[in-house]
């Protein structure tokens, strides 16, 4: 957007004055709005501020480096269970469990990035895939990890505090969300976050100027892999109970979407998109009870469909607000914001 | 923004009006009762909505009759399409913001698994679970009374009926690898182990298969001569229609899951003949009195709607609540309502005597037995076969 | 048991192998990964089901029918949705896709419900030959074998010696320079588009024979076939089909004498060994890029 001239000012986190100040009210609003909301909202947001914490994992790799994962529900399951297993049967706290069960997670994400080396584009995707479902197996047959029957997520206990409601959950989730938000912003600006950017660009010409392709891309396989690790730990207690088959193909699918409807290559479009999407996944559901819309669909069920099948217009809206927002802007909602900014910086020209 | 902001001025406007709203007792007024349930309306278990949709007409016929005490049920239905973020999600949402009851069946036991805590932790009623998994009623806990009969318990009843009454020796177990197919086998085991005998073969099946030739193979290997399937429709048919194909006959035994006779006839282009499985409810074409008494409310209010086992268990898992609601009186609270449940002692709808106690939150332990047959029917002058289902034996409980 | 295990396994591959030559048309055109290929054929099977039942049309006149609604359908899509994507990338093309999946996914459930359906087909899959040994295989497979095999090799003639395939192949290298030559792309890729969805429909009666009709019908076959398409190389037709038959026949193997559980499993780690030794599949010829 605007020239750097420097470059300091290319490594900033923040550009500009105006966005200290409205990144500095947007924490302010994060920090006050459990006070206001019922649980039910905040439910939500916590299951938004762990989408986003995977959008950006993921964004990372498929977006800052150009690879493909449609695996990564697979690297949700093993934060999870990391997660839980090592405070159910090592006993070790929250906070020790979590980014060791990321760190595990990022070891499986190291494995997983070794074939890459040799795949690309529909190839790659199979192997993530065949990734993914083979990791739900064996979760599912593991039986000191409850096997098929699922594990209770223990209560939580940070120091004395019993993280027992979702506000309190919040407090939790919310901190972690914006800490990784940052460190993916800060990391992108750094040598790696080059390293990768020159390996979506052109893998070939970054070899040839030194970027070491092994190094970066095993790498970037394990950050996207402990950033969702780190999701699928969180997920654990918001839903309190995870069983195989919570981690399943469409939850790949679905977090491949929020990156990509989002904006590929910003923190800012994995945000935004992981927050359209969930919104819409939990949203929709209820489309039958519109207040004009529904009367509507349930007419047009009873003559030409089955009433029965109502329900299933969500995932008609769902695709059709996919589709169209990629047709409209292949840069995703990234896309919208940027195009919206310029066309007010340039007003009434 | 602008929900946020709503909801704000929601939640002021009912914590104001809270001091001068009638009844402390949330969901409930002299005038009504409010349920809510949620199911897979959509995705790949839809078709176990029809549990959800059947309570909904169950509802609408008792508010026609004037409702239970004076007071009519507002009943609330929401699609969580089998994933258990949006369970309890939707569990939060009737609570909280539609503020209801209690919560009626409910699909699915990782579902169900996800909103048990927030459940136990508000202290909310909850009747009829559709899954006959033991997470819910062992150990007891106060406000949840489970009606289906336990896999294991029913998996027992086939088994022992297999070696008994059919004198079958090599008894194998096809199930899916899941909780749900898992606790079929274990009672199966269980009884083996009494007899001492043990399983000529373990047939896990995953989920998404679709080719079930290696399964097949592996039943035929060890010679089974009676296969017990605790799996979903679709396997069945796939399962009975490859075994057709390669030459192997054995008796069938499925689980009262598959019990929706016609279906089943009619999806596996009538493989289903001699197909001996367990019930939870009456068969479909049963002459009991409730039974065409809730068909003929199924017609005048869903006429569309197909009238199949997994329809009108909506009515009979729901039964034993509206019975306890009616026990509790005009006086209704939680705690009047786990009262009453707790006097229920062999009552009786369309499924199985239901008996709960201070220490029993397990409904029903019965199943009965019945057995494919086909039949004929005139539809448009064509002459139809379909699959009908023939009592075998009473209501069987484990000894 | 081997043999049966292995028939049986080239019986399922067949089903994949069709799957998989659907994906691959598309592919070898335009470098599309198409999610939506299951429900285009689902959503053309229920139409066939419909069609059989609901208006007692006869078997030849309802898969017509059918087939060329499929044709319709994948025309529509094409010229509607992805065309209209500007300057799109892979991943764009994906969401596209997968958009499209779920869009038709929602109105053939909304259009027919989520019950199982039982999808009468005029070959049985019960009447069984003796192949010799313990080992049957059925009409309905020979049939499937058949189809699978007619359609790699009219494909397979079409690609390389009529214009219209040469055409498609040319499109696929370079759209511009294919532009700049007066192949009119807009219309091959619709044509395209609508070849695919009817290999795909062809797929999904022949599966929803031995299987239930319902609106998850496809998901499976799906993957399969795609797995299978990678496994052969997504540029090859050939490679589609014999990836297919492999696939089917290690799961086979694998679930009858190792483990019914990891089936699946097995198979995706066994791609995954060999692509880490061939890269773009079995039979594809594999392109160095230059930078």
């Amino acid at each position: 957007m605007d020239m750097k001239r420097d470059y300091y000012e290319d490594i900033r986190l923040l550009d500009s004055g105006p966005q200290v100040f409205w990144i500095i009210v947007l924490l302010a609003a994060l920090a006050v709005f459990p006070l206001f909301a019922g649980s039910y909202l905040i439910y939500t947001v916590n299951l938004m501020a762990i989408h986003v914490i995977v959008a950006l994992g993921l964004n990372l790799l498929v977006g800052y480096t150009g690879q493909i994962s449609l695996g990564h529900a697979g690297f949700f399951a093993i934060g999870a269970y990391a997660t839980l297993s090592l405070m159910i049967d090592a006993h070790l706290p929250f906070l020790v469990a979590l980014p060791l069960a990321g760190f595990i997670s990022a070891g499986f994400g190291f494995l997983l990035g070794l074939p890459a080396l040799r795949l690309e584009g529909p190839y790659l995707a199979i192997a993530t895939l065949g990734f993914g479902l083979t990791i739900t197996q064996i979760l599912g047959r593991l039986d000191f990890l409850g096997g098929h029957m699922g594990l209770q997520s223990p209560p939580l206990n940070i120091f004395g505090w019993l993280v027992d409601s979702d506000a309190e959950r919040y407090a939790v989730i919310m901190p972690i969300c914006v800490f990784l938000a940052w460190a993916l912003r800060n990391l992108t600006k750094t040598r790696v976050g080059r390293a990768f950017v020159a390996i979506r660009d052109s893998d070939i010409a970054a070899e040839c100027i030194g970027v070491n392709l092994t190094y970066y891309k095993t790498l970037a396989f394990a950050v996207s892999a402990f950033f969702t690790g780190i999701g699928g730990g969180l997920m654990a207690f918001v839903l309190g109970f995870i069983s195989p088959h919570t981690f399943n193909v469409m939850v790949s699918i679905m977090f491949l979407a929020m990156v990509v409807v989002g904006g590929l290559g910003s923190v800012l479009g994995s945000v935004m998109g992981a927050v359209l999407i969930t919104w819409l996944q939990q949203e929709l559901a209820r489309i039958g009870e519109l207040p004009y819309l529904g009367p509507v669909l349930t007419e047009l069920s009873q003559q030409f469909f089955t009433l029965s099948g109502l329900p299933n217009v969500q995932y008609v809206v769902f695709g059709l607000i996919m589709v169209l927002i990629i047709i409209f802007e292949p840069l995703g909602l990234y896309g919208f914001w940027i195009r919206t900014k310029i066309y007010w910086r340039t007003w009434p020209f | 923004m602008k929900k946020l902001l709503i909801l704000a001025a929601v939640i002021a406007a009912l914590s104001v009006a809270g001091a001068a709203w009638a009844g402390p007792v949330q969901g409930v007024t002299d005038t009504e009762i409010k349920i809510g349930q949620w199911g897979p309306q959509t995705g790949p278990a839809a078709l176990w909505g029809a549990v959800a949709r059947g309570t909904g007409v169950y509802f609408d016929l008792i508010n026609a009759e004037g409702g239970i005490n004076g007071r009519k049920i507002k009943y609330y239905m929401r699609d969580d399409g089998y994933n258990p973020n949006r369970t309890k999600a939707i569990a939060k949402e009737l609570y909280e913001n539609e503020k209801i009851w209690g919560f009626a069946c409910g699909v699915g036991t990782s579902p169900g698994m996800a909103v048990m805590p927030y459940i136990i932790k508000n202290n909310i009623p909850w009747v009829g679970m559709a899954t006959g998994s033991p997470h819910w009623t062992q150990p007891p806990k106060k406000t949840i009374f489970g009606v289906y009969p336990l896999y294991p318990d029913e998996a027992q009843i086939l088994t022992s009926y297999a070696i008994d009454t059919l004198g079958k020796k090599k008894i194998a177990f096809f199930y899916q690898n899941d909780d749900y197919g898992k606790g079929g086998l274990e009672g199966c085991l269980r009884e083996l182990k009494k007899r001492g005998m043990t399983l000529a073969a373990d047939v896990p099946v995953e989920v998404g298969e679709t080719d079930l030739a290696s399964h097949v193979m592996k039943l035929k290997k060890a010679g089974a001569d009676a296969v017990i399937m605790w799996v979903y429709p679709k396997h069945a048919a796939i399962m009975l229609g490859t075994s057709a194909k390669l030459g192997y006959r054995p008796q069938w035994m499925a689980c009262s899951t598959l019990s929706d006779v016609a279906l089943m006839f009619k999806i596996t282009k009538g493989l289903w003949k001699g197909m001996i499985f367990g019930n939870f409810a009456e068969l479909p074409d049963s002459t009991n009195k409730l039974m065409l008494k809730y068909h003929r409310a199924q017609q005048k209010y869903a006429p569309k709607e197909r009238w199949g086992v997994f329809f009108y268990a909506g009515f009979g898992f729901v039964e034993p609540m509206v019975e306890g609601i009616k026990r509790a009186g005009k006086d209704l609270s939680v705690d009047s309502f786990v009262k009453a449940m707790e006097t229920l002692k062999d009552f009786q709808g369309i499924m199985g005597p239901i008996t709960y106690s201070a220490e029993r939150r397990q409904g029903i332990k019965q199943v009965f037995l019945a057995k494919c047959e086909p039949d004929i029917m005139m539809v448009k002058g064509k002459k139809i076969t379909y699959g009908k289902g023939k009592r075998l034996s009473g209501w069987l409980k484990l000894d | 048991m081997l043999g049966q295990l292995v028939t049986s396994g080239i019986a399922i591959g067949a089903t994949y192998a069709l799957m998989a030559l659907a994906m691959v048309i598309i592919y070898k055109t335009s470098e599309v990964l198409n999610f939506a290929q299951g429900d285009m054929a689902m959503l053309s099977a229920f139409v066939a089901y419909m069609l059989l039942s609901d208006y007692g049309l006869g078997f030849v006149t309802s898969f017509t029918i059918a087939l060329a609604f499929a044709f319709a359908l994948g025309a529509f899509l094409e010229f509607a949705f992805l065309r209209r994507a500007k300057e799109p990338n892979l991943l764009g093309l994906i969401i596209i896709t997968l958009g499209l999946e779920m869009m038709l996914y929602g109105v053939a459930s909304w259009r027919w419900g989520a019950d199982q359906k039982d999808f009468p087909f005029p070959v049985s899959d019960f009447e069984v030959h003796q192949l010799g040994g313990d080992v049957v295989i059925s009409d309905l497979n020979l049939v499937t074998l058949g189809v699978a095999f007619a359609l790699m090799i009219l494909l397979f003639l079409f690609f390389r010696y009529t214009k219209v395939g040469v055409a498609m192949k040319a499109t696929q290298q370079n759209q511009q320079a294919a532009r700049l030559m007066g192949i009119r792309v807009g219309r091959i890729m619709m044509l395209t588009w609508g070849m695919s969805a009817v290999v795909g429909a062809c797929a999904a009666f022949l599966i929803a024979s031995t299987d239930t009709l319902d609106p998850n019908l496809m998901w499976t076959p799906q993957l399969k076939g795609f797995s299978a398409a990678v496994l052969g190389g997504m540029t090859s037709l050939v490679g589609a089909v014999l990836g297919g038959f492999i696939l089917g026949v290690v799961e086979n193997l694998f679930g009858g004498y190792v483990s019914v559980e990891f089936k699946s499993v097995v198979a995706f780690a066994v791609i995954v060994l060999i692509l880490c030794v061939k890269p773009s599949g079995l039979f594809a010829k594999h392109y160095v890029r230059k930078v």
